[in-house]
């Protein structure tokens, strides 16, 4: 028993000093990995990480990666079948490179604080009325993506930056699309895919539609987002509090 | 007065014609290697003969019946990674390799598989971008082909067996090799990668027989030699200048032409001060003694990566009302570029995409450099107004076929690179143009079945140039970017693809789309065309399929 309850308590330390310590990564060692990552990493992977099929190394999307130490073994060793050669880092360029990787290829050193998680659910749920579009499980109103597993796709700055300027943060892809055909129909929703041809995409009421560009009459991207801005809307603390709930949603 | 039936056979009769019969199964000589354009049935050498126009006189598949080709045979492989192999196709026999130093021979008529060759490439082989090969070459019953590891190997075309195994460099110091070797006479030349590594590039010729080396042309000058004063102090040792694209030949000048790649580290060049010879040029090579006859550099002192690693295009044809020898180019860079292949004299050079590192050329042809302040964006972006795909030539339309990259810039991150051996020589990074932080970018290869970005970081087209003018006649527009290379036909069409994964038949004057088929898979290689007992056929790699069409009987 005793051993169970320090298990649990150095987790829980654990956790707490990862969020004081900027995830337990020094910005100076992020710094670091983004040199390392830069010269060495992003040919193949890409200035963003998304380069190689399969993984998102900024989004921590790995192929056999888990823990940090699996990161350093893998750039160790290499996988010859894929053709990624071994690098052969110093322990410190191996701390760092897991460091960039970690902080979702952060260099801007945007600043951020995690509160409560339980006290942001409530500023969740509350009066940041959140839930009126973001369902559970699942799209909401509006195509507003689930948000069950946010904490593992997204890193604390960039999902701060989506409360406080949704239509700076906005990517392409996550445009509100309008077409109107040829035949008079109008079709409002979510872009999904696209090609020289056609068009796929989502529409408010979550029916999957394939458009041909031929029988397209209008074909609109907005840049207004539908999602509000929250600046000025919430206090430091509530804000504070809802990114720790966010960021601690990873998914089942 | 013919009969209908008449009519009919002088028709059959006709379309045979224009399709040579398979020959028997002959040794590949030199000779045969010279006049491919006579053979227009087989695909020998890797930009389809030694002009590397990619240009094939076969017309039975034209612009009136194209619509009417029909998925013949297909191999699928287990290719992890864009597929980027050219085949061969000799008397009825396929020759392709897949990654990563595979080669398979099939009938190329069915597609069945005769034979399959696994070369094990060493686990410590380095690449920038990707375990790829882009085939084999041929002489006599040999087949030669390039490994990640900086080998050469040569294989039994009969039986698949390996006849001999040269190391051409040491692979701890980041050489590979991805190209396809040219045969010119008695000689295998090859070129090294490893430009992003800090490697000192070379092109070397080999006995076919044996491996050994012929010559060797070291693409950075070394002390003593011409263009070594474009290099400060021990700057050439690390200097780049990979060769990782087949060049051409010309045998009237007995010339070798090859594209040589980008400086090292690439995206630092105040780190490099000087021209820094040979690299982001074209030099062209006494095919007896590799000795340098003349060289065109592209891009000066290189701070964003254009690597001249274009397949140099041969022509003959009329500049200002005399018959010319030239050299059609579509550089990374940015600019087309028309030279005079037997002095290496500069012609013409024009934006084919938007370009702002450079504002135009002196009377010589150098460019007049324009750096953008620290921030702001490059056009062409990093990976270039174009980049290895092959493009093509037809002389009967007299127009120069390229897939392009267009609206694409880059912003870049100057940093002091270290040379370590065997580790990336960058000297900094790039960011794609984009509208917000975190969207998704065109970069090597489509990695997602999904298109995810938009037309503000840029998009591909197939770019139609005129060599006269510089200028576009035409423009085929893709929404996403492109890797295909082309094929032109005697008959008027243009073969390409793209990343969506369509196969296109484009009028060769119009670039009107007479064609496509969805294969399913982004096409990282031009196809090719051949001819088996009177029919045309047409093969393109997808994704992990290689697709041979044909009109039905």
């Amino acid at each position: 028993m005793l051993c169970g309850g320090l298990a649990v308590l150095a987790a829980v330390s654990g956790r707490a000093i990862a969020q004081v310590e900027d995830h337990g990564y020094s910005a100076a060692d992020i710094q670091a990995g983004f040199k390392i990552y830069s010269a060495q990493c992003q040919l193949c992977h890409g200035p963003n990480g998304d380069q190689i099929a399969g993984i998102n190394l900024s989004r921590q999307r790995f192929k056999r990666v888990v823990s940090d130490d699996d990161i350093k073994a893998t750039v160790s060793s290499g996988i010859v079948s894929a053709g990624m050669p071994a690098f052969r880092f110093q322990p410190a360029e191996l701390n760092s490179i897991v460091a960039f990787i970690r902080s979702g290829f952060d260099t801007s050193g945007t600043p951020f604080k995690l509160g409560d998680a339980a006290r942001g659910k409530a500023v969740f749920e509350g009066k940041g009325g959140c839930t009126a579009c973001h369902a559970p499980q699942g799209e909401g109103r509006f195509n507003a993506p689930s948000l069950s597993a946010v904490g593992a796709a997204r890193q604390p700055v960039e999902i701060q930056r989506y409360i406080l300027e949704p239509n700076k943060a906005m990517l392409p892809l996550n445009r509100p699309v309008s077409i109107t055909l040829k035949d008079g129909r109008t079709l409002k929703g979510r872009r999904l895919n696209e090609d020289s041809y056609s068009v796929q995409l989502r529409d408010e009421t979550l029916r999957l539609h394939s458009i041909a560009k031929a029988d397209i009459k209008s074909y609109e991207l907005g840049k207004t987002s539908n999602m509000p801005s929250y600046a000025g809307k919430l206090s430091d603390t509530e804000l504070a509090d809802l990114l720790g709930y966010l960021t601690s949603l990873k998914g089942s | 007065m013919r009969t209908a039936l008449g009519w009919a056979f002088a028709l059959i009769a006709a379309l045979v014609m224009s399709v040579p019969q398979a020959a028997p199964a002959a040794e590949v000589s030199a000779a045969r290697i010279q006049g491919a354009a006579g053979e227009p049935q087989n695909w020998l050498t890797y930009g389809g003969g030694y002009s590397s126009q990619r240009y094939s006189a076969l017309t039975q598949i034209t612009p009136a019946n194209v619509k009417g080709l029909k998925s013949q045979w297909v191999l699928q492989d287990n290719v992890i990674g864009v597929w980027q192999s050219n085949p061969l196709v000799v008397d009825g026999v396929m020759y392709v390799t897949q990654r990563p130093n595979d080669v398979i021979a099939l009938d190329a008529k069915t597609g069945k598989v005769f034979w399959q060759y696994r070369y094990t490439t060493s686990p410590d082989a380095k690449v920038c971008c990707g375990s790829n090969n882009r085939g084999v070459a041929m002489l006599g019953d040999t087949l030669y082909m390039g490994t990640l590891d900086a080998h050469v190997v040569a294989i039994d075309a009969r039986t698949g067996t390996k006849l001999w195994d040269k190391a051409l460099a040491d692979l701890n110091l980041g050489y590979s090799i991805t190209m396809v070797p040219l045969v010119v006479k008695d000689k295998i030349v090859v070129g090294l990668g490893g430009g992003e590594f800090g490697i000192r590039g070379f092109i070397t010729a080999l006995d076919p027989k044996t491996g050994d080396e012929k010559w060797k042309f070291y693409t950075i000058p070394g002390p003593g030699e011409p263009g070594h004063d474009t290099w400060r102090e021990t700057d050439w040792e690390h200097g780049g200048g990979s060769a990782w694209v087949t060049g051409s030949y010309d045998p009237s000048l007995n010339l070798i032409y090859w594209g040589i790649g980008n400086p090292g580290p690439d995206w630092n060049a105040a780190q490099r001060p000087g021209d820094n010879l040979y690299t982001d040029s074209v030099v062209a090579l006494d095919a007896d003694t590799g000795k340098l006859k003349w060289h065109y550099q592209f891009t000066p002192n290189d701070n964003y990566d254009y690597d001249s690693v274009q397949v140099p295009v041969l022509a003959d044809i009329a500049w200002q009302g005399k018959p010319a020898k030239v050299m059609l180019w579509a550089n990374r860079n940015g600019n087309f570029y028309v030279l005079d292949r037997a002095t290496g004299k500069f012609l013409l050079g024009a934006p084919f995409v938007k370009v702002n590192w450079m504002s135009g050329f002196d009377a010589n042809g150098r460019p007049i450099q324009t750096p953008q302040p620290t921030g702001a964006a490059t056009y062409p972006g990093n990976q270039g107004g174009t980049n290895w795909f092959p493009p093509a030539f037809n002389p009967k339309t007299g127009l120069f076929y390229v897939s392009a990259w267009e609206n694409y810039g880059s912003i870049y991150r100057r940093e002091q690179a270290t040379y370590e051996p065997g580790k990336v020589f960058g000297g900094g990074g790039q960011s794609v143009v984009s509208p917000a932080p975190g969207t998704p970018t065109p970069g090597i290869g489509r990695k997602s079945l999904i298109n995810n970005w938009t037309s503000e970081t840029g998009n591909g087209a197939v770019l139609a140039i005129d060599p006269q003018s510089g200028k576009r006649a035409w423009t085929f527009p893709q929404f996403d970017v492109t890797e295909a290379g082309l094929l032109t036909t005697a008959s008027g069409l243009v073969f390409t693809g793209g990343r969506e994964g369509y196969v296109y038949a484009l009028d060769a004057k119009t670039g009107k789309e007479l064609w496509k088929a969805h294969l399913g898979g982004q096409i990282n290689m031009a196809p090719i065309t051949y001819a088996i007992d009177g029919k045309q056929y047409v093969s393109v790699i997808a994704g992990r399929t290689l697709v041979t069409f044909s009109l039905d009987n």
